[in-house]
Parts: structure tokens; C-alpha cells; sequence
């Protein structure tokens, strides 16, 4: 999978890069507006993040650009402006997703994920993780051939638990990727307990035994072994 | 009162009074005038009798015995009034008479006492006459000049008057200039320019004011999110899955950091709100009902975890309300969650949401502070949750920004906190 990042903040963008390469993807970067054009005209990508206030120009004219040139890439939209008035914009264009800064890099990767599935595989892609197979777009789930029952959200924990394998999500993240901005700093572990709870009382009905770790007081990480 | 008004109540008392004097001096100056003319006449036909006499001539015959009496008997000399019986108008009319002695010529006669009568009914009618054009002139004059005034003072004004009509027009909201005219006269000028420049300091401050806000918001939100994705970055590290002491100041700091990107969001939007910085063609027609399970539904868990139980009850027909989605979605998410937060663990919440009005009663322990306080920014009515305490707030922001009424009551009977908002 090729990405192009188009971040202009350096701290930022080696961060992400970092995070990005972890996960298995091959990462291209650009600094700036002009650098990302020329990339966008010359290269082939799965998916460009684009930060939107860049110094030599608008990011929105980047998401413009790539949807007239009949681009397959998928546009994530990176973005510190207030989320309030611009998201609908960004998604007008033709963005296939958008995320306000400061974010969870954890949550980049899940929506990265989600992204790239519905593009990339028309609904024919399944996840392979241990003994677990999962099919996204059936929200199906299986452990060694028997199937899970999950609720909505449970499923959708554990997709998210997947997009980051091996990753420690901090309970934030995970409360936020749940229940949106609904969350509060101050009350995302009641946000999470029950449906943590469920979904690993039931992952272990089936045998698939200590999954997900917890480290007290941070958050869990799903295990790779 | 109007200023045009005022001005010309006061011009009219003056000049009434003025008005008054001068018809009052006119009729008594006139009088006099006359009267002094009658006395003269009078005095010189006196002399002429007298010379006649002395010359030896005979008295002349009265033309009207009124005019002239002769009397043997001394009478009171010098000028005098009465009043005698026109026969002919048949009323008593007013003479002006002079009575003197005459010495004839020869010494033989005895001397007479003459009295000489002038009738003051034409000088009566021609002070009349005169006095009715005086007064009409002055009265004409008068309206004529307050009239005048009127005018004169309107057309004056009328820049003034303009540049209220635009101050009245003015709205702040629209941060445009005052652009008043230079008017010919110096002061409304100086009025205008004064104005002006105001009105653009205005437009200035609220253009600083927003790009404060809107740097505040990107540039702040850059670096936050840099240390947000370098201490998960950092929680990754292998080592740390053996220190769990780091580990945890790792995640303190990190949620440390989430509660500053909140608390300045919030902030923002409040700031936002209060300046008027939503564009308006963003706003759709919402069923808040739809919002509202919407909201509620992000909050199952909570509910759950708090084993709080919502109801709601709504009364059709809910008409649709334009709002921006965001505020709306702020709106309705900050007033479920405060009623979920300040509640006792087994507690209710209930909702009415009716055409006119959604309120939201919640069970809880009853209010310690000032209840009036409660929409203030950073007010905790629990010190321990770390929640900044700013979503009555905004709350409150939202629903004056809409011209909605928000108000809250304790019922101390059944310990319930009831929110409502009165739409406008």
C-alpha cells in the first residue's frame, strides 16, 4: 500500500511517518503544496493524507485536483482548521474521510484501514489475525471457523483493534473512536467498559484467549502472540 | 420630545409673550396717540373761539349742539370725558370735551364757560382698525417665523437626522463601517467623522478579534497534535511494557493533553459563538428529535456504565428548526451529558420535547452553589470530575445565539434538576 503524506509540519509528519511505516505501509512525503502537486501528477497512490493549511497553498485544491484528474487514490483530510465548517466542504470535494487535529494516530490507522477496504476491495477482503478471520463488509466474524456474535459496537472495537495490532490504544482512543466527540476526558472508561467487557468475554467464549492485554491506567493492546 | 419640537415650544412662548406685550403697548400707545390729537383739535378750536371773541366777532353756530355748550355758571376747567346719548345710534357714546372761560370783548357781558366736544367713537374704530392690522401683521410674522424656523431647523438637522438613521440601522453583526457622509455643516461633520472612525475601530478590533480565534485554533491545535502523536509514539516503545510507572506517566500526560485540546476547542467555540462567527447559509432545517436520539444513542454506554436510565418524550408536531448541525449536535450532546453527569449512580433522566420547548429533568444531589452561576465558564459542580465545566456554558452560548431561553429549576420534592429551552 502507497501513501502520500502531505504535511508541512515536520515533528508531525516524522511521526506519522513512523507510525504509518509500522503498520506496513510505504510512505512518500511532501512539504509542501507544490511538492504534493507534482507528486500527485506523476505518481500512482492508494491514499493521500492532506494536511489543509499549507504554507504555499489551500490542501482543498489538492483533494480538487486529484478528484478532476479521475485519481483512484482515497483522500484522507488532515486538518487543525475547526472541523465545524470545514468537514462538510472537504467531503463535498469528494475526501473520503476527515480527521481534526490534534487525532490519535491509533484512529488514523483505523480509518486508513476502513478507507483503503472499501476502495481497494469492493467488499471482498477479509482480515487474517491469529485464529481470527473477519469480513468487514458482512460484519462477520469468525474464530477457528466458528462465528462470533458481535454487537454493532463490539464489532466495530474490534476492527479497530486490528488497525492497530500490537498497538497500545490508550482508553481515549478508543472511547473517541466509539462514541465520537460525545466523550469526555473525564468519563471515556465508562464509555468502553461494558462493550471491552463483552467483547472479550466473548472472544474468550470461543477460544480466543487473551487477546487483548490491559495496561492499567493507560489503555489495552491487542496481542500479536 | 423632539429637538424640533422643543426648539420651536420654547420660540413660541417667548414670542407669544412678546406678542402680548407688544399688542397691549400698541393698543395703549395708539389710545394715547389719539386721544392727544382729539385734545389738540380741541385746544385749537379753543384758541380760534377765543380770537374770534376777542376780535369782536360772534360765536359761530354750532353745526351739532353736542359740540359746543355754553354755560353762565363757572364750570371745572381743562380737559375732561363723558358720555352722551347719540340720538341717531341711540347709545351712549364717548366725547372727549375742553371747558374754558371766555372773557368777551366788551366787559358789559358776563364771562362764559365754553365746552368743546369731539366724539372719540372714530378714533375708537380707527385704534380698532389699526390695531387689527397690527396684530394680524405681528401674528402673520410670528407663524411666519416660526414656520421659517421649522423648516430652516429640519433642513439643518436633516444630516443629523441621517446619521442616526444610520446608527439606528447599524448592524454589529455585519462588520462593515459606519461610511457616513461629510456634510457641509462643520460640526455634523466633525459628529460624522467622529462616527466613522469609531465604527471602523469597531470593525477592526472584531477583525483581530477573529483572526486571534482563528490562529489561536490552527496554530495552537498543530503543536497539540505533535505531542499527542509523539506520546503515542512513545507508548509503543517495548521498554515501557516493563515499566508500568512510565507507562502511566506516559498516559497521564497524554490524556493531560486530550483535556487541553478539549478545554481549547470549547473555548473556541464559545468565543466563536460570541462573535457571531458562524456562517450562516451552513444552517439546515433539523428534526431536533432525530439529533436528540442521535446524541442519546453516543451515550448508551455511559448510561449504561452510570446505570442511568433515559427517557424521552416527545409531543408531535416537532416542526423543523434551522440550525447549524454542529451546534445543534453541541447543544443537545451538553445538555444529555450534563444531566448523565450530575446524576446519582441508578438516577433518571427524562426529556420533553415538545413544538415550542425540550426540557431535560434529571435526578441528582441537590445544587450547592448559586444556581445562576451554573452557566458560568469553569463552573465544577463537582470539584473532583475533571470535566472543565464549560458545557452549560455553552450550552447557554448556543441557545443565545438562536434566541433561545434557557433556564434551570431545582424541585426540591422529587431532588430533580430540570434544563429547559424555550425556542424562540
Amino acid at each position: 500500500m502507497k501513501l502520500l503524506l502531505v504535511e508541512d509540519e515536520e515533528a508531525l509528519r516524522q511521526t506519522l511517518v513512523e507510525a504509518l511505516r509500522e503498520n506496513g505501509y510505504l510512505v512518500e512525503v511532501a512539504v509542501s503544496f507544490e511538492q504534493a502537486y507534482e507528486k500527485i501528477k506523476l505518481y500512482q497512490y492508494d491514499c493521500v493524507l492532506i494536511d489543509l493549511t499549507l504554507p504555499d497553498g489551500d490542501g482543498l485544491d489538492l483533494v480538487r485536483t486529484l478528484k478532476s484528474d479521475g485519481s483512484a487514490a482515497g483522500v484522507l483530510i488532515l486538518t487543525a482548521r475547526d472541523g465545524l465548517d470545514d468537514r462538510v466542504q472537504g467531503l463535498d470535494l469528494g475526501a473520503d474521510d476527515y480527521l481534526t487535529k490534534p487525532f490519535h494516530l491509533s484512529e488514523l490507522n483505523a480509518r486508513l484501514r476502513a478507507l483503503l477496504r472499501r476502495r481497494q476491495f469492493n467488499g471482498h477482503h477479509h482480515i487474517v489475525f491469529r485464529d481470527l478471520l473477519v469480513w468487514p463488509d458482512l460484519s462477520e466474524a469468525h474464530v477457528r471457523g466458528e462465528p462470533l456474535n458481535l454487537t454493532r459496537k463490539e464489532y466495530d472495537l474490534l476492527l479497530y483493534f486490528l488497525a492497530n495490532p500490537g498497538r497500545v490504544l490508550t482508553k481515549e482512543a478508543v472511547a473517541e473512536h466509539l462514541c465520537g466527540d460525545a466523550v469526555d476526558t473525564a468519563d471515556s472508561f465508562d464509555f468502553i467498559y461494558t462493550h471491552m467487557k463483552n467483547l472479550r468475554r466473548k472472544l474468550q467464549e470461543k477460544g480466543a484467549d487473551e487477546y487483548i492485554q490491559t495496561l492499567y491506567g493507560v489503555g489495552y493492546k491487542l496481542l500479536k502472540e | 420630545m423632539k429637538l424640533l419640537t422643543a426648539t420651536t415650544r420654547y420660540y413660541l412662548l417667548l414670542t407669544a409673550g412678546l406678542f402680548a406685550l407688544a399688542s397691549a403697548l400698541l393698543y395703549v400707545g395708539f389710545g394715547w396717540a389719539l386721544r392727544n390729537e382729539v385734545e389738540e383739535l380741541l385746544y385749537n378750536r379753543q384758541l380760534h373761539i377765543q380770537n374770534l371773541v376777542a376780535s369782536g366777532l360772534p360765536l359761530p353756530a354750532a353745526a351739532f349742539t353736542d359740540n359746543l355748550e355754553y354755560s353762565q355758571q363757572p364750570l371745572p376747567l381743562g380737559f375732561s370725558d363723558t358720555l352722551l346719548l347719540d340720538t341717531v345710534e341711540r347709545e351712549m357714546v364717548p366725547y372727549r370735551q375742553l371747558t374754558f372761560r371766555l372773557q368777551p370783548a366788551r366787559a358789559v357781558s358776563a364771562p362764559q364757560w365754553l365746552t368743546l366736544r369731539k366724539s372719540l367713537v372714530e378714533t375708537e374704530d380707527v385704534l380698532a382698525v389699526v390695531l387689527g392690522v397690527m396684530v394680524g401683521v405681528l401674528a402673520l410674522l410670528l407663524l411666519g417665523v416660526v414656520g421659517l424656523n421649522r423648516w430652516l431647523a429640519g433642513r439643518i438637522w436633516s444630516p443629523f437626522q441621517r446619521t442616526l438613521a444610520a446608527l439606528r440601522a447599524y448592524d454589529l453583526q455585519r462588520h462593515q463601517p459606519l461610511n457616513l457622509p461629510t456634510p457641509a455643516i462643520e460640526e455634523f461633520a466633525a459628529l460624522n467623522q467622529a462616527l466613522n472612525s469609531l465604527s471602523e475601530r469597531l470593525v477592526l478590533d472584531y477583525e483581530s478579534l477573529r483572526q486571534f480565534t482563528e490562529n489561536a485554533a490552527h496554530e495552537t491545535q498543530t503543536p497539540l497534535a505533535i505531542i499527542q502523536a509523539k506520546l503515542e509514539q512513545l507508548l509503543q516503545a517495548p521498554t515501557l511494557m516493563q515499566d508500568e510507572g512510565t507507562a502511566n506517566l506516559v498516559g497521564e500526560t497524554l490524556r493531560a493533553t486530550l483535556r487541553l485540546s478539549r478545554l481549547h476547542q470549547s473555548l473556541t467555540l464559545l468565543t466563536r459563538l460570541e462573535n457571531h462567527q458562524f456562517v450562516p447559509t451552513q444552517a439546515v432545517p433539523l428534526q431536533l428529535e432525530e439529533v436528540l436520539r442521535e446524541r442519546a444513542a453516543m451515550l448508551e454506554p455511559l448510561l449504561a456504565a452510570r446505570q442511568v436510565t433515559l427517557t424521552m418524550h416527545t409531543e408531535p408536531p416537532l416542526p423543523l428548526r434551522t440550525m447549524h448541525p454542529g451546534l445543534a449536535d453541541s447543544l443537545l450532546q451538553n445538555l444529555l451529558h450534563n444531566a448523565i453527569r450530575h446524576n446519582y449512580p441508578g438516577g433518571q433522566v427524562e426529556v420533553f420535547l415538545q413544538a415550542k420547548s425540550l426540557a431535560i429533568s434529571n435526578t441528582g444531589p441537590a445544587p450547592t452553589g448559586d444556581p445562576a452561576r451554573f452557566f458560568e465558564r469553569f463552573q465544577k459542580h463537582n470539584l473532583a470530575s475533571d470535566s472543565p465545566g464549560l458545557g452549560l456554558s455553552i450550552a447557554q452560548h448556543i441557545c443565545r445565539y438562536y434566541g433561545f431561553k434557557i433556564q434551570y429549576a431545582f424541585t426540591e420534592v422529587d431532588g430533580r434538576h430540570t434544563l429547559r429551552v424555550q425556542f424562540a
